[in-house]
């Protein structure tokens, strides 16, 4: 029965350019399979792992960032992304290392102040706003983006399910419910952590690919600016850190919220998602899904 | 370069206050607000209204600080308070992430209602300095700050060693069941070093509200405290002054030499080195 | 003065007091003794009130404890001095007598209670201004019973004070004990020491796996063959 279902949705996704011709949807569609990406990387790290990070948008920017530049240089999209992707990594495993030794209570403040870090420092670095060449002006459809965009979320996905249900997955998860015991069990935590790093943050660059791929005038700090850091936790807590499915659902949600209030109030999905969160970590910390599957999140 | 040291004393002693507040409730119930910020900001909000009604803030100061205050009671017994009883690790998880929403919550709100402009509070003193001499000159509203800042100092020192409800809180802070069997109504203690918490917030209120403020500028005001927190050791509220004005004055020095940019920077790097090489902190005990 | 009826108690869903039921007259120096494990400390911490009762009733001169904080039962008469002292370690020794002064009914008398409390403990007045945490284990312990004594209580529960402790220490520690149940402070005395509590003690209970299967006179459970061979370690000879 899922299968059946999975199996429709994924050939309404793949047949939907053909279906709406609006421009501005597909590129909705976009925004939104960028959003699932990013916040199923999050949720690799901080819902399957344990280590809450708030500086995620340091990767994206960073994936972003390459993309970009390789790309505007002639570096087919094919090859400027996965290298964006790789440079994500590459951080993670410079910085993001050493950040396991803080406590674990210091991860969350620690990766923020790294992300403010990329911030600051980009946006001191490149001061004007990038634009297309007019080539690359002229081959812009939105086709191959949405198909690419949708390549990768699906990809994504198949990652995580396999990485999870294999054996470094059981490792990650004892991690997360916990570290010491599985210390003492003989997990090389750092080990089974730092995988769960590098790819985490090899999607989250991805997604800033997808990110540089998809905009015409880019603003080289934009994909650094905190919210992307904020929103994976926010949207992936209320969906269900530690399934599936819940980055997916609080992906949809919030950007749904924020289409309709766009044009009149604004700001206030994320004062929504604000208030659900505080809600939902403090009575429901299995996020939306967990009344569904009835499944008891006992770390958060 | 005298010039320079004494703004990163008046700006150390600024980010030693916002620290205060952090370190209070962190030493005390082991929460970490960063949410802590926001609410600093929410308090300038606060002070430019009552500016509106032609009060100076400096005068105001007293109001924004008990309203501050109940705002922190309140908050306290909506948010935080069902979650005291938790080992401590995930204490400091849960707080981490219901002042993270919370942060969220204020920043957005407060878009929503003032904009996302910078705003200011100017009375007629903005931007006056005394000369103390030729080329030096000290901003009147820095001094103030500075002169407030000690003051502060002083009152909970004589708080915490003097008053028997401020030992009360010490003893809390090292054993929350062991004070109980004092006596000691543990509940009440948490909540109202929460409210003293965002209290001590309303002087940073009045003095980032004299300079400028945004709905976002509440984490970054929250970094500069948690860095001097870190610095100056966790739960160890002494050390946040000499670690704030460490804090100032490396960054005065940053600017004079790098420029103006790096000073920020400056300070967030310092705050992951910290981190990274000292994961039990510099000079506090770590919670275990 | 204090009476436990039919108790039970659990950690979240384990039992671990079963159907307890003891009481402790005035001026009564009670002890309860049981090997480690037998649910000693957990009776001493719910009627304290760091852990409510699932079932059972606690009366304290005619007022039901049930469900009260432990600062309450505090305030209405009980201190307790914890297993493994628990001092204020970041303290020093005189801010931690001050706190034990910490009920307001307590805080006029105290430095009278101050002066007898270092006349008792003479090495507390030579310490008075070092941190409770740089103390041995007999001076913790001693502070311990000093912080209670500033209380103004008139019944104290005492856990496991002989644990980690020099006998000569403990001998002290327990001439201190009857010293202040002689004063008119009904105490309840949880101890693993059976030979040197026994022997102090007007009556006892014998705890075992969260039970009391034995109440008698202390004297008599002395003599006691069952006591003499699981507590005593002395062969029967039949």
């Amino acid at each position: 029965m899922k299968k059946i279902l999975l199996s429709l949705l994924i050939v309404l996704l793949i047949s939907l350019p053909f279906i709406v011709k609006s421009q501005y949807f597909l590129s909705l569609m976009i925004t939104l399979f960028i959003y699932v990406v990013l916040a199923e990387s999050w949720n690799l790290l901080g819902g399957y792992t344990g280590q809450v990070s708030l500086g995620h948008g340091a990767f994206f920017g960073v994936g972003s960032l390459v993309t970009r530049l390789l790309w505007i240089n002639k570096v087919p999209i094919l090859l400027s992304l996965p290298l964006g992707g790789l440079a994500a990594a590459l951080l993670a495993a410079i910085v993001g290392i050493p950040c396991f030794r803080m406590r674990l209570a210091y991860f969350p403040i620690g990766t923020l102040a790294l992300s403010m870090i990329a911030l600051l420092t980009v946006s001191n670095i490149f001061i004007a706003a990038g634009a297309l060449s007019p080539k690359l002006l002229k081959s812009y459809e939105i086709f191959s983006r949405y198909y690419l965009a949708l390549f990768i979320v699906i990809v994504t996905i198949i990652i995580i399910y396999y990485l999870i249900r294999s054996r470094p997955g059981l490792a990650i998860v004892a991690i997360r419910d916990n570290e010491k015991a599985a210390a003492a069990i003989g997990i090389k935590t750092l080990k089974y952590k730092t995988l769960a790093l590098l790819i985490s943050t090899f999607l989250a660059g991805s997604a800033g690919g997808i990110y540089a791929f998809q905009h015409v005038s880019y603003y080289y700090d934009a994909p650094f600016d905190l919210t992307w850091s904020f929103t994976p936790p926010l949207t992936t807590f209320i969906g269900g850190i530690s399934t599936i499915a819940g980055p997916i659902v609080g992906s949809i949600c919030f950007l749904a919220l924020s289409e309709i209030f766009a044009v009149t109030l604004g700001e206030v999905h994320v004062l929504i998602f604000g208030f659900c969160f505080i809600l939902i970590v403090l009575f429901l910390p299995g996020g939306l899904l967990s009344i569904k599957t009835g499944s008891h999140v006992k770390k958060f | 370069m005298l010039q320079t040291l004494a703004y990163g004393i008046l700006n150390g002693l600024l980010y030693s206050i916002i620290a205060l507040g952090i370190s209070l409730v962190f030493g005390v119930m082991r929460y970490l607000n960063i949410a802590h910020g926001s609410l600093i900001i929410l308090g300038s909000y606060g002070s430019l209204y009552l500016f509106y009604f032609k009060l100076d803030p400096f005068i105001s100061l007293p109001i924004l600080m008990v309203s501050l205050f109940l705002a922190g009671i309140i908050l306290f017994k909506l948010l935080y308070s069902n979650f005291v009883r938790l080992a401590e690790e995930l204490r400091i998880q849960k707080s981490l992430l219901v002042s993270f929403g919370l942060m969220l919550v204020i920043e957005h709100g407060a878009t929503m209602v003032w904009t996302s402009d910078e705003k200011s509070i100017t009375p007629f003193y903005s931007g006056m300095s005394f000369e103390v001499f030729s080329g030096f000159y000290v901003p009147f509203i820095g001094l103030a700050g500075g002169i407030l800042a000690i003051i502060v100092i002083i009152a909970l020192h004589l708080f915490f060693s003097r008053t028997y409800f401020g030992k009360s809180v010490i003893a809390v802070s090292q054993d929350p069941e062991g004070a109980s069997l004092m006596g000691v109504n543990v509940k009440r203690a948490f909540l109202i070093s929460f409210g003293l918490s965002v209290c001590l917030g309303a002087i940073p209120s009045v003095l980032i509200g004299l300079q400028a403020f945004s709905p976002s500028v509440g984490i970054t005001w929250f970094n500069k405290g948690i860095v001097v927190v870190m610095l100056g050791g966790l739960g160890n509220i002494y050390g946040v002054f000499p670690a704030g004005l460490f804090l100032g004055i490396v960054e005065a020095i940053s600017v004079f030499f790098f420029g103006a940019p790096y000073r920020e920077i400056t300070g967030l790097v310092i705050f992951v080195l910290v981190l990274i090489l000292f994961p039990k902190g510099l000079f506090g005990r770590i919670p275990e | 003065m204090l009476k436990v009826e039919h108790l039970d108690a659990h950690y979240e869903d384990l039992q671990v007091l079963w159907d307890l039921s003891l009481e402790v007259n005035q001026g009564e120096l009670v002890a309860l003794i049981g090997s480690n494990g037998s649910g000693k400390s957990t009776l001493l911490r719910v009627i304290t009130g760091l852990l409510p009762p699932t079932q059972g009733r606690l009366i304290y001169k005619g007022t039901l404890l049930n469900n009260l904080a432990p600062h309450e039962i505090v305030n209405l008469g009980i201190s307790m001095v914890p297993e493994s002292r628990r001092v204020f370690p970041k303290m020093t020794v005189l801010a931690n007598l001050e706190m034990g002064a910490f009920p307001s009914k307590a805080r006029e008398d105290k430095h009278k209670n101050l002066n007898r409390v270092y006349e008792i403990f003479p090495i507390l007045g030579e310490r008075a201004q070092q941190f409770a945490g740089s103390l041995s284990g007999g001076e913790q312990q001693m502070l311990a019973v000093g912080r209670a004594l500033m209380s103004k209580n008139d019944f104290f529960l005492l856990d496991e004070m002989s644990l980690g402790l020099a006998p000569i220490i403990v001998q002290n520690i327990f001439e201190v004990v009857v010293q202040i149940n002689k004063t008119g402070i009904s105490i309840l005395l949880v101890e693993q020491n059976v030979p040197m509590t026994l022997r102090i003690a007007d009556r006892a209970y014998v705890m075992e796996s969260g039970r009391i299967v034995k109440h008698d006179e202390a004297k008599t459970l002395l003599n006691d063959p069952y006591i003499k061979e699981t507590y005593l370690g002395i062969e029967q000879m039949t």
